[in-house]
């Protein structure tokens, strides 16, 4: 008995060798297509991007959130920001920063395509987000600080629904102390100009935002060759300099 | 003279390979909180440590204040992605090499820390010789 299992578990092995082997090239030109179930179109969103200086002004208290699209903030925005303390921000002990901030941190980023869910990686903070294209929902217990992404192809673009984020002081952004909810849902559309990779981001949050606010950015393609450079925060160096902050709170 | 001409200073810099030690913005956080950008500090002493890491450096030198009272410095410099692209290694600023460095003091009393900062030799010649892949596109 035991010897005709071996024997059949041989032969399945080798039978899945064979038709892994096979598969394979069919499966590099399925994920060069991109080909997500029941979809037509897709974009070749894949590459490493540069979204340094070189691609858009470094972020700032007024990028990208400037007079044009600073949000309004509910009553109860308004005084977690008058209360907030820059000492106590979670990235100055390495928390990793999330969207919509993330996107416009001015670092490099990798987007990898597959047929089921497409896989950001950014070089700050050595983030990963998982985007699903295969209508899987998050259950209750799924959140986290990236939230949970579905996504799905529309035309030329690639539109990703993120929610299921936990509450984050600095959830808005690195620069106006405004926080983020349970509540917050962030809304990305990706597409292609020439050789640029755009993107529009909008977030709700009705606990913080009147209404949903939007700012547009592009990415340049990297540098042939480009590999994405290890971000490893290290505790001393992200709260070394709170001691040069005068202090808000005693 | 803002951040951002420091930056596109280094870069042109860079492109001609005399790239004075100019450091790329501090895009994790705000100067401003930190830092007195209506005043500008010079110092000039020597290299006690350099910390590369992220997610900013940071370089720690000796001055001798007028009154000959020694004190230790700390320039906050950008994240070691940004500093590697420009050229920078750990081993780009060794300990007990001679700099002059000016910038933004900081803010909180009786520290010495400095931001957006030129670091150059004590002649004022540069220090680094830095190659960057910031330099085919300025930003729109």
């Amino acid at each position: 008995m035991s010897t005709t299992i071996s024997r059949r578990f041989a032969v399945a092995a080798a039978c899945a060798l064979v038709v892994a082997a096979a598969a394979g090239p069919m499966r590099d030109v399925a994920q060069a297509q991109g080909t997500p179930p029941a979809a037509a179109k897709v974009p070749d969103l894949s590459g490493v991007w540069d979204g340094t200086n070189r691609a858009r002004p470094v972020n700032s208290e007024t990028v990208p959130w400037g007079k044009a699209n600073f949000p309004e903030l509910t009553e109860r925005g308004l005084a977690y920001q008058k209360i907030f303390d820059e000492a106590l921000a979670p990235k100055y002990d390495c928390q990793p920063s999330t969207p919509p901030a993330l996107e416009y941190d001015p670092y490099f980023m990798e987007v990898v395509q597959w047929p089921d869910r497409v896989i950001f990686r950014y070089e700050k903070d050595d983030q990963m987000r998982t985007v699903w294209l295969d209508n899987r929902r998050p259950t209750s217990v799924d959140y986290s600080l990236q939230g949970f992404s579905v996504g799905r192809y529309e035309g030329d673009a690639l539109t990703v629904v993120t929610d299921h984020f936990v509450f984050d002081i600095t959830g808005f952004d690195d620069y106006n102390g405004i926080p983020s909810s349970s509540q917050k849902k962030v809304i990305e559309r990706y597409w292609r100009e020439g050789t640029e990779l755009k993107v529009t981001v909008t977030v709700e949050d009705p606990m913080f935002l009147k209404k949903p606010a939007s700012y547009t950015t592009r990415w340049l393609p990297a540098p042939k060759g480009y590999h994405l450079i290890l971000w490893d925060c290290d505790p001393e160096a992200s709260r070394a300099m709170v001691k040069f902050l005068p202090p808000k709170y005693k | 003279m803002t951040v951002r001409r420091w930056i596109l200073g280094a870069v042109a810099a860079a492109a001609v390979g005399v790239l004075a030690a100019t450091v790329p913005a501090l895009a994790h956080h705000s100067s401003a909180p930190f830092y007195d950008s209506s005043r500008t500090v010079e110092a000039q002493g020597t290299i006690t440590k350099f910390l590369y890491r992220n997610p900013h450096a940071f370089l720690f030198f000796e001055a001798t204040e007028p009154n000959g009272q020694k004190v230790e410095w700390q320039i906050e410099l950008g994240g070691i992605a940004a500093l590697a692209r420009n050229g920078w290694t750990p081993d780009t600023l060794k300990f007990g090499t001679p700099i002059k460095a000016s910038g933004r003091p900081s803010k909180a009393e009786g520290t010495h820390g400095m931001c957006c900062a030129k670091i150059t030799k004590p002649d004022g010649s540069p220090i680094v010789a830095g190659k960057g892949v910031q330099d085919e596109e300025p930003p729109k």
